[in-house]
């Protein structure tokens, strides 16, 4: 791929990678057009891509001109304090409301909602329980993993993203999904965010789950601690 | 006192936008104009004009497009309303500053 060396730089100097894209792209397309232009003043194959490529300028000065733009530069890499260590518990959570979300939306259009709780069909339970079930597994694992890519693709340290598996790892966030005997009302759709250190009873208590919860979560940190040896 | 640089990062922006209000172009065309405008006195670096596009259009002065023109495809830049009022405001700052060099190097 042309600009390969240029690319490194920039996504390590912090450019947003939509405008180090763009900017790829840009330059390759100028550089077509001074190609052309070279071969019709008269320089042929090669003479004629090696004089354009020096009229394109160095890689170091294309660049310099970048990283001279700060506004050009990525949320991620102006504040990882607030990427890494802020969003992850408010993703979290907010995620955890975007997925139940539309079931407690379901129910109440559905007029199952009243008084005494949820009088839920049987395919409202299979299908609560199917969310409630992915939300317990795959959540806070799926988080860890968007921030692993996030810094990943960005080139951040990987003691950022570290910190946000940490974060993670540490909510315990947990869905619920009850329903008592079919025909009768009481079903109910519960989200529990918390630190498992202060209540590690309540931890104890469902820790298959849990603990499986964890070493999931935990998975994105031991690639980027091996990818980190690699290197 | 406007610095060095920050005269010639003016001066870039200022060329930029006063091209652009005549019609679109994309990035290639933009460096030639300026070439053959300024009788080639003022030679951008051929690829260092797209970061200086890319903050423009993020300070919301210009807009682009992936347009196909001839079996290729670019990215064209136009002026918007912001980035017309920015370069009269900068035309205006540029006459008076050169007005006031003038009147120093006419008094030597």
């Amino acid at each position: 791929m042309r600009f390969e060396g240029l690319r490194e730089i920039l996504l390590k100097g912090g450019v947003a990678p939509r405008h180090v894209r763009r900017y790829l792209a840009e330059l390759c397309e100028h550089l077509d057009d001074l190609t052309e232009k070279q071969r019709a003043l008269g320089y042929e194959g090669e003479d004629a891509q090696l004089r354009a490529r020096a009229l394109l300028g160095e890689d170091r000065e294309l660049a310099a001109a970048m990283l001279e733009q700060k506004s050009l530069r990525s949320l991620p890499a102006r504040a990882p304090w607030l990427i890494f260590g802020v969003l992850p518990p408010v993703a979290g959570i907010a995620a955890a409301f975007a997925l139940i979300a539309p079931l407690a939306l379901i129910a109440r259009i559905l007029h199952m909602v009243a008084k005494g709780g949820i009088l839920a069909p049987q395919w409202f339970q299979g299908t609560a329980f199917a969310v409630t079930g992915a939300g317990n597994l795959a959540l806070a694992p799926a988080l860890a993993a968007g921030f692993v890519f996030l810094a990943t693709r960005q080139r951040i340290s990987w003691l950022w993203p570290l910190l946000a598996i940490v974060l993670l790892a540490l909510m315990d966030l947990q869905f619920q999904a009850h329903f008592p005997p079919a025909g009768q009302r009481g079903g109910a759709l519960t989200i529990g965010a918390t630190t498992w250190i202060w209540h590690w009873q309540s931890w104890l208590e469902t820790w298959p789950l849990s603990a499986t919860r964890l070493l999931l979560t935990l998975l994105p940190a031991g690639w980027l601690i091996r990818r980190r040896s690699a290197a | 006192m406007p610095s060095e640089s920050a005269l010639a990062a003016g001066l870039s922006e200022l060329m930029v936008l006063r091209l652009l209000r005549e019609q679109e172009m994309y990035g290639y065309e933009i460096v030639q104009a300026i070439a053959a405008r300024t009788r080639q006195a003022l030679t951008p670096g051929e690829g260092v004009i797209y970061p200086l596009l890319h903050a423009l259009e993020k300070d919301g002065l210009l807009k682009s497009r992936r347009k196909t023109v001839g079996g290729r495809s670019r990215i064209y830049y136009s002026l918007n309303a912001r980035g017309a009022k920015k370069l009269a405001a900068m035309t205006d700052h540029w006459k008076s500053l050169t007005g006031a060099v003038g009147a120093v190097l006419n008094a030597i």
